[in-house]
């Protein structure tokens, strides 16, 4: 590992970038990682995700009511669920852009970016996975992109997300048989046995999202206060600084 | 009602013959007619085509075996709305065969079993309540000293239709449910070549089965079935789309409990478990006990009886979700990723801690660096 400005025998076990002013301006340089298809599409599905979550909830056991009478009540079940079925649209279209960018996108971005492909990169999500749990945080190997673990789990959280959407029309399909969702989903109920078990899947996979929404915010914060390399601005800008004295594991050959 | 013998058809009489003969007016039939016209998806407006084809059937015969079940869809078909429409579906049809409603029994009911299904080999409608079971060669279901599941297959050999009328027939039911400790099936399982009528339910409404059996005499084939053999015209849509509480549904408004002030209101069941969002029958639309009522809208949820498996898959009654197992009976899918989520949470805690402990331990050996 490269060591940073400012490190000593005995430095700290959690690893710290350089600091501002600890190097010159002139030493970072801002790389652009994400384009805007990627950036649109994450907070779209953050937005969705959340409304899906909280509609679906609804759905699943309406856990509160509109108090009234048997007349001039609010279509309320019925807002949830348009609701509900109009982010899994928005959802499925930030699914479309992903797919099309994991081949049109640059190397941070393609399908090659989903899991960890060369020999080293599996060592490295050991390491990784390590510095995390504060064994050996100094070895943990520096990544401009996504690092294997994190990899691993977004494309864990894209498998969930298939499994939702196509358990999500196999039910919606339910309310007109012989209709395009029923006919193409139709198969869904069977794999997962019966509409029920289908419901039990679709209902469990959204306490992924509740569990990973949190520990992926925690991590993003955490990075970004401890290496000061403007990880969370990559997401809302594209990119993000590399201080010149780091070596990143999928940095260019040629560089 | 259905004495098979008080009104013995006469040799090369037609069913309009044998109607009329009875004191059954053209226009009495032709009203049945146009209901099963309209039961059937096809229109009032089909009841005099209908009426024509059927008035010409000589005599079709039909066997009805009842095996591994509790007689419960002999009960429902008797029951259909109309005593008329009752003693019709049996005449429309000459039921040779039905153990339950027969006078013979013992030998001489073999043997009104034996001769039908030779007088009329390869032009019977079988219709069968109840499954057969298969463990130990099929010996948990045995009538005259034979497994069930022979007699099925050899009166399935013989048969022009077959209609599997009930849960029982369909897939099995109870008896098939987790462990099946018989190994029942249904009767598609054991009769293939030919296409099985699933008049899914448990029981099924009687008047499906005779819309069914009409379908059959007036066009000589079996009405349009979806994927799991039941008849489109009764099994093509949800409960839940055509609930009378479908309203109450969308309002938001829904019974937590029996007895409570929402369930006196009629508001929906489904917080208390109902299985209508994915049962398909016409349950709402035709009803039960000459269209008096039916399970929902005496305050009960549906309990998915249609479906196939459903004493496994609909349960628990009373629930939204299916328990998960292994996780203790009480565990439900929330309960389960809610803990999960709070572990989630702990961790979070926990690494942001000793992150921040660490840092801060540090942290003033590298301000001192870096300011000097």
């Amino acid at each position: 590992m490269t060591p940073v400005s400012g490190q000593r025998a005995g430095a700290p076990p959690v690893r710290m970038g350089p600091r501002p002013g600890t190097s010159s301006p002139g030493n970072y340089r801002w790389v652009y990682l994400w384009h805007w298809p990627i950036r649109a599409m994450h907070w779209a599905a953050a937005a969705s995700i959340l409304v899906l979550v909280v509609t679906g909830f609804y759905i699943g056991r309406p856990y509160f009511m509109v108090s009234g009478g048997t007349t001039g009540t609010p279509y309320l079940m019925g807002w949830m669920r348009f609701l509900h079925f109009l982010a899994a649209g928005v959802l499925v279209a930030t699914g479309i852009v992903r797919v099309y960018w994991l081949f049109a996108g640059n190397r941070f971005e393609r399908w090659r970016a989903l899991f960890p492909v060369r020999r080293k990169d599996w060592v490295n999500l050991a390491k990784t996975a390590r510095a995390y749990l504060f064994i050996r945080p100094r070895e943990k190997p520096e990544y401009l992109g996504h690092n294997p673990l994190q990899q691993i789990s977004y494309t864990v959280i894209y498998a969930v997300t298939l499994i939702m959407v196509i358990t999500g029309f196999a039910m919606y399909g339910q309310s007109n048989p012989g209709g395009l969702f029923h006919t193409w989903f139709g198969w869904v109920t069977g794999v997962f046995g019966g509409v029920q078990s289908t419901r039990l899947i679709h209902h469990l996979l959204t306490w992924v999202f509740i569990i990973f929404v949190p520990v992926h915010v925690y991590l993003a914060l955490r990075v970004d206060l401890l290496e000061r390399t403007g990880t969370i601005s990559s997401i809302i800008s594209g990119g993000r600084f590399r201080p010149a004295n780091v070596k990143y594991e999928d940095d260019r050959p040629e560089e | 009602m259905i004495i098979p013998d008080s009104y013995p058809w006469e040799l090369g009489e037609t069913l309009g013959e044998h109607l009329e003969r009875r004191g059954i007016s053209r226009r009495e039939f032709l009203g049945f007619c146009s209901r099963l016209g309209v039961m059937l998806g096809l229109g009032s407006l089909m009841g005099p085509s209908i009426m024509e084809a059927l008035a010409q059937q000589r005599r079709p015969s039909a066997i009805w075996l009842s095996l591994q079940e509790c007689t419960g869809c002999t009960e429902s078909v008797l029951r259909t709305a109309d005593p008329t429409i009752g003693d019709l579906v049996l005449d429309l049809i000459s039921l040779d065969f039905q153990e339950n409603l027969m006078a013979a029994a013992g030998h001489a009911a073999e043997a009104a079993l034996h001769d039908a299904m030779e007088a009329n080999r390869g032009s019977y409608i079988l219709l069968v309540t109840g499954g057969v079971s298969l463990a130990e060669g099929g010996i948990h279901t045995m009538i005259a000293g034979r497994p069930a599941v022979e007699i099925l297959r050899e009166a399935a050999e013989g048969a022009a239709h077959v209609v599997a009328i009930g849960a029982c027939a369909h897939w099995g039911n109870i008896q098939a449910s987790n462990p099946n400790p018989t190994e029942a099936v249904g009767v598609g399982h054991i009769v293939t070549g030919k296409p099985v009528v699933n008049i899914a339910g448990c029981p099924p409404i009687g008047d499906v089965v005779t819309a069914t059996v009409a379908h059959i005499l007036t066009f000589g084939r079996v009405p349009e079935l979806d994927a799991d053999g039941r008849p489109l015209f009764a099994y093509g849509v949800r409960i839940h789309d055509n609930c009378p509480k479908r309203a109450n549904y969308d309002a938001g408004q829904f019974v937590e409990a029996f007895d409570d002030e929402a369930a006196r209101k009629g508001w929906c069941l489904y917080k208390v478990g109902c299985k209508g969002p994915v049962t398909f029958s016409p349950c709402p639309i035709i009803q039960w006990n000459d269209r008096t009522d039916w399970p929902i809208g005496a305050g009960h949820p549906c309990i998915g009886c249609t479906e196939r498996h459903f004493w496994d898959t609909m349960t628990p009654f009373y629930g939204r979700l299916p328990g998960i197992a292994g996780f203790g009976i009480e565990s439900t899918a929330d309960v389960v990723g809610a803990a999960l989520a709070v572990g989630a949470a702990a961790g979070v805690a926990a690494h942001a801690v000793v992150t921040g402990v660490q840092r801060a331990r540090h942290k003033p050996d590298e301000i001192e660096k870096e300011e000097v």
